[in-house]
């Protein structure tokens, strides 16, 4: 059974269907949407049963699609795709149990969400350049009609510098792909990946194009403008799936083509992307801790992780034992999945927070813990599992980061300085959300139901798993990498 | 390999319980530290005769998670048990009526598995995660009353603290895993040179977060916002603990440069210490400066490259120490208060917890036979074998002095003054602080044969060791008693008193600095998003509209173009054939320039209505490729 295929297409079609549906009521829209996403669940959960194969893609689906082009439908897995695949699953059901409560325009919400779910599956198993660009493309329409459609106050323009950021970002892209299916002659990923068609300044070329697409994406500063602005007007689901699933199309066109499409000339900017990562760490560190709003304080933390990633992989492409890269490679694919978990965990659980309270300034609140223990202990759990503690989903990830930088590129280790700023600002914001005296304005704040709970408990319970037994996660990455980085 | 998991499990087994029953957890916490100590005992046991007990954990590709019982570690495990066992005992009757009674033996039970499993990691991996945990737990253990006021300021400054200077132990283990090749403790211990020093300096510089050594020193003064049983366990014997664990499990690793830098930031902290803990207003804080000076002797032996003379002040000081916290609880539970003034004649009100208290006191003092006595002996000869003996042993002996003053004064402000007000019985905390004092009292009996066991016998002392020790802790003890602290420490006092903050410390010095960075990456952000941005964006955005604008107008001019066209050619084909093409040209035309009009309504339409036609024109462009094998 084609299993990638149906998962990928599996929820537009229910999207498709809830249009014709003669009742496109809020509760039918729902069902559809829990229904359809919680179906693609467990089929990636079969597809992660059939397992990924240490040489090269598994479960390739692949039908011809323009001959004379070279371009064909083809889908597939290894051990970088198929954890992003799992999040994504994971992600969607819980956003869709999540926005169970929203009545406003609920079927188009609906469909929005299950076409996301859509572009951001097709994007982690395209083995083809062409599809994988149009399933890149389609997510930004989504995610754009989202946050205008859906958000808060200032949605509308921070829906289309959104848009336009991000599609004139990926334009840069279109042109290296058209590059190396020039050098190649085929739009298949995987020929581009065993033979990297482009040499020299053509590679080189191509690469800056690619970076200049995945940087917006990741982001990295100084492109990461949008990222804040963004966050704070969408809403809160929409925030989950931009940062926990499609920040990571960026970090995974990092490594799935800037890495292996384009070996030496990345090996050659080395240190520059290198550096890029360690400024967006350090920088998306300290802009978060001059926050005073809580969403947009996470949001800025994402920058900080995922400049993490890119250090991982630039280390990975710098360094000369095969050990250190494998090791880089593992902890950025393994950060990327962390992050997912965490800061989707994070902005459900602020978002909860603003719908009781319509507000995210950190001076608003006050003693919370008292007054809703489970939003509070879920919140500093998650907090502390972004700042990196032990035993927790990113520590095991940042870990493998910073050994192979100090191992790899040991300048780059200045880095780790954000490990502390970063804890700096989660404890501030526990403290004055959370701790102290109970400001008397919450007085009957609800703690979380029993949807609420549905929705965080099993981010943290994946949180916990992934920091004391990363093994189920790491194994697979780890399988894949150990080709790629030696 | 069971007594291994029991001393890991069994606590944290009883946190998971504690959560998940939420009922009788003093009971559930007793049972679990009780378990825990028997795998203790038994691991202790175990320890002289057979091999190591190791286990490996599946964690990171090629980096296990690793435990090592050996002689050492074992000894480590048994002493955080005992002690552990005994601050629950007690706080089963301190935290008897508090509201939160779950939270609070849950967070101390989890507490004691991270350190045992610190004391009994066997690699890096696994005592860096350990490390930070206990970090986390002392943070949840100092703001466990968190709605009071200063409370989770204290909490938060005692995590950044001790996780600024994690950071050297995170890249110190990331140096020796490079140059090893493995993660494993013992393995990594063979490193030399160039590598062996910027290690050994960076674990001094964790050491010194967690074992509140100068520069880091004034962290745990202000960590006594927690319980008291919080203090004996984390604050005195065990978290503390940690930094000093740490350079005596390194320490055949340690080269000459780092040994003299860990010598001297002992030295300089077990005098800056004992001064701030005689200038101290409160007892616990004065207890907690103490902790801090005592971990400077223990320095001390380890720069002097005698470890061992370390483990045993360590031992003894655990024992002592938790016995003075949980007197001072006693003390606090009778007056609602730490603060020297408060505390005037409460030892007086209760002589049977004062005696155990002064006899704990003497102990530090280093009064024999009792345990300190032997181990600041150990240390002093360390000293003074030592090749920096002009630096270390007049500052070891400074420290033994200025223990015996801030300990006499302690016992003075307790003793006089009135014992007016009556006392209940404290049975629970009687017992586990009693527990306590007889250790700390007869611990030192057991030294000898632990030296054996470690296969590190330390030589017995020339006489003139024992004589100074002893002759310091008296002086110290007189002039503690005799002599008011201002009097004593003249014009150190305001500084003792403020904790030798140097340049405003950590918030003139670190906190500022950051804050302000963290500002000025704001206006960064501001700038990029308020000018080039927005800017773009809107320039962008004109762009795009004028551009639409103007595809749409040309769009409508051909669709009436077209119409003209079809209008004329209608004309035409009314002449040729009138009745067959007219009604269907005609219908096309009027249909084209309705379409016209409403394209330009759907544009300035609604959202779900650009949606739809944005759905549609994906459909459209999805259908066109993929029928595209059909006309390609």
């Amino acid at each position: 059974m084609p299993l990638l295929t149906i998962a990928t297409f599996l929820p537009i079609l229910a999207g498709l269907a809830l249009m014709v549906l003669p009742d496109r009521s809020a509760r039918i829209a729902h069902r559809v949407s829990i229904g359809a996403t919680g179906a693609v669940f467990l089929i990636t959960l079969a597809i992660w049963a059939r397992g990924i194969s240490p040489d090269g893609f598994a479960q390739v689906e692949e039908i011809a699609w323009i001959r004379a082009i070279g371009a064909a439908y083809r889908l597939g897995l290894d051990g970088l795709s198929l954890p992003l695949v799992l999040l994504t699953s994971v992600l969607f059901l819980l956003s869709a149990i999540y926005s169970a409560r929203i009545g406003e325009r609920a079927a188009s919400y609906v469909v929005l969400m299950l076409m996301l779910e859509t572009a951001a599956l097709g994007t982690f198993m395209a083995l083809d350049g062409l599809l994988f660009y149009v399933f890149f493309e389609v997510s930004l329409v989504g995610m754009y009609f989202m946050i205008a459609g859906w958000g808060y106050e200032d949605r509308q323009r921070a829906a289309l510098m959104f848009f336009l950021y991000t599609l004139l970002g990926s334009l840069p892209l279109l042109l290296a792909i058209i590059g190396l299916y020039l050098g190649s002659g085929t739009f298949d990923m995987r020929a581009w990946i065993d033979a990297p068609p482009l040499t020299g300044i053509a590679a080189m070329l191509a690469l800056i194009a690619m970076l200049f697409t995945f940087a917006v994406k990741i982001p990295a500063f100084p492109v990461h403008t949008w990222l804040p602005a963004a966050h704070v007007q969408a809403p809160t689901a929409g925030s989950v799936i931009l940062a926990g699933v499609m920040l990571k199309f960026g970090t995974y066109g990092l490594v799935r083509f800037a890495y292996l499409m384009t070996p030496e000339a990345f090996a050659r900017a080395g240190q520059v992307i290198l550096a890029f990562g360690v400024v967006s760490a350090l920088y998306g560190a300290f802009a978060a801790l001059a926050q005073t709003d809580l969403k947009k304080m996470i949001a800025y933390t994402s920058v900080n992780h995922m400049g993490y990633v890119v250090m991982g992989v630039a280390v990975a492409a710098l360094a000369s034992d095969p050990r250190t890269r494998t090791i880089g490679l593992d902890g950025a694919t393994l950060q990327m999945v962390s992050h997912g978990l965490v800061t989707g965990a994070l902005f459900f659980l602020v978002g909860m927070l603003q719908d009781r309270a319509h507000s995210r300034g950190m001076a608003d609140f006050g003693g919370l813990l008292g007054r809703v223990p489970w939003l509070g202990w879920a919140f500093v759990l998650s907090a502390f599992a972004s700042l990196g503690l032990p035993g927790l989903a990113h520590f095991p990830a940042e870990f493998q980061i910073f050994l192979a930088t100090l191992n790899g590129m040991p300048w780059g280790i200045v880095a780790i300085l954000a490990i502390v700023v970063t804890a700096a600002l989660y404890l501030r914001a526990i403290a004055a959300v959370f701790l102290g005296e109970a400001n008397p304005k919450w007085a009957d704040m609800p703690d979380l139901d029993r949807r609420e709970k549905l929705v965080v408990v099993p981010l943290l319970i994946l949180t916990v798993l992934v920091g004391i037994a990363p093994g189920w996660l790491i194994d697979m990455i780890h399988t894949t990498m150990t080709r790629i980085g030696g | 390999m069971i007594w291994l998991a029991l001393v890991l499990l069994a606590p944290l087994g009883a946190a998971l319980a504690v959560f998940a029953l939420r009922r009788a957890p003093a009971a559930i916490a007793l049972a679990g530290a009780g378990l825990g100590l028997i795998g203790a005992l038994g691991l202790f046991a175990g320890a002289p005769g057979g091999a190591a007990v190791t286990a490996a954990l599946p964690f990171l590709p090629d980096l296990p998670i690793r435990l090592l019982a050996g002689p050492l570690t074992a000894t480590l495990a048994l002493v955080v048990a005992t002690v552990a066992a005994m601050v629950l005992v007690y706080a089963a009757g301190y935290m008897a009526h508090d509201p939160e009674r779950v939270r609070f033996f849950g967070t101390m039970l989890m507490f004691i598995a991270a350190m045992e499993l610190l004391v009994l990691s066997g690699d890096w991996i696994t005592l860096l995660a350990a490390w930070e945990m206990i970090g986390f737990a002392s943070y949840l253990l100092i703001g466990f009353w968190h709605t009071r006021d200063g409370v989770p300021g204290a909490a938060t400054r005692a995590f950044l603290y001790t996780r600024s200077a994690d950071l050297g132990l995170y890249i110190a283990a990331f140096l020796l895993i490079g140059v090893a090749g493995t993660s494993e403790i013992s393995a990594t211990l063979a490193t030399t040179g160039t590598p062996a020093l910027i290690a050994g300096l960076l674990l001094l510089g964790a050491a010194t977060g967690k074992s509140a050594q100068v520069p880091m020193q004034d962290w745990l003064m202000r960590a006594m916002a927690g319980p008291t049983p919080v203090s004996a366990l984390l604050h005195s014997a065990t978290l503390v603990a940690a930094g000093a664990i740490l350079l005596i499990r390194t320490a055949p690793m340690l080269p000459g440069g780092a040994l003299l830098a860990i010598g001297l930031v002992g030295g300089i902290t077990t005098v800056a210490a004992g001064l701030m803990a005689l200038a101290a207003s409160d007892l616990k804080r004065l207890l907690a400066a103490s902790t801090a000076s005592q971990y400077g002797l223990m320095l001390v032996a380890l720069g002097a490259g005698v470890p061992v003379a370390a483990l045993l002040h360590l031992i003894a000081h655990a024992a002592i120490k938790s016995a003075l916290f949980l007197g001072a609880g006693v003390f606090q539970h009778d007056r609602d208060s730490t603060d020297l003034d408060a505390l005037a004649g409460a030892g007086r009100a209760r002589p049977g917890i004062f005696a155990g208290f002064a006899l704990a006191a003497l102990a530090l003092a280093g009064l024999p036979p009792m345990a300190a006595f032997f181990s600041k002996d150990a240390i002093l000869a360390a000293a003074l074998d030592s090749p920096a003996a002009v630096w270390l042993l007049p500052l070891a002996l400074l420290g033994s002095g200025l223990t015996g003053a801030y300990m006499a004064r302690a016992l003075k402000v307790l003793w006089s003054g009135a014992a007016d007000r009556p006392t209940d019985a404290v049975p629970l905390m009687a017992t586990g602080m009693g527990g306590l004092v007889v250790l700390a009292a007869t611990l030192g009996f057991g030294f000898k044969p632990l030296e054996a066991m470690l296969g590190a016998p330390l030589p017995e002392p020339a006489w003139i060791i024992p004589a100074m020790g002893l002759a310091v802790g008296l002086g110290g003890l007189a002039l503690g008693w005799v002599l008011a602290p201002t009097r004593l420490l003249g014009p150190l006092f305001g500084p003792a008193s403020g904790g030798f903050e140097i340049a405003g410390g950590m918030q003139a010095l670190v906190a500022r600095p950051a804050l302000a960075l963290a500002a000025a990456c704001e206006r960064i952000d501001q700038f990029l998003i308020g000018t080039v941005v927005l800017g773009g964006v809107a320039g962008g955005a004109r762009a795009l509209a004028a551009m639409v604008e103007a595809v749409e107008t040309r769009l409508l001019e051909a669709v009436r173009a077209i119409g003209r066209i079809n209008l004329s050619l209608g004309r035409f084909s009314r002449r040729t054939d009138r009745d067959t093409i007219d009604g269907a040209i005609f219908g096309l035309v009027d249909r084209t320039i309705a379409l016209g009009a409403r394209a330009r309504r759907l544009q300035s339409g609604f959202i779900h209505r650009e949606m739809a036609l944005t759905f549609a024109g994906i459909a459209l462009v999805i259908g066109l490729l993929l029928a595209a094998p059909i006309y390609f």
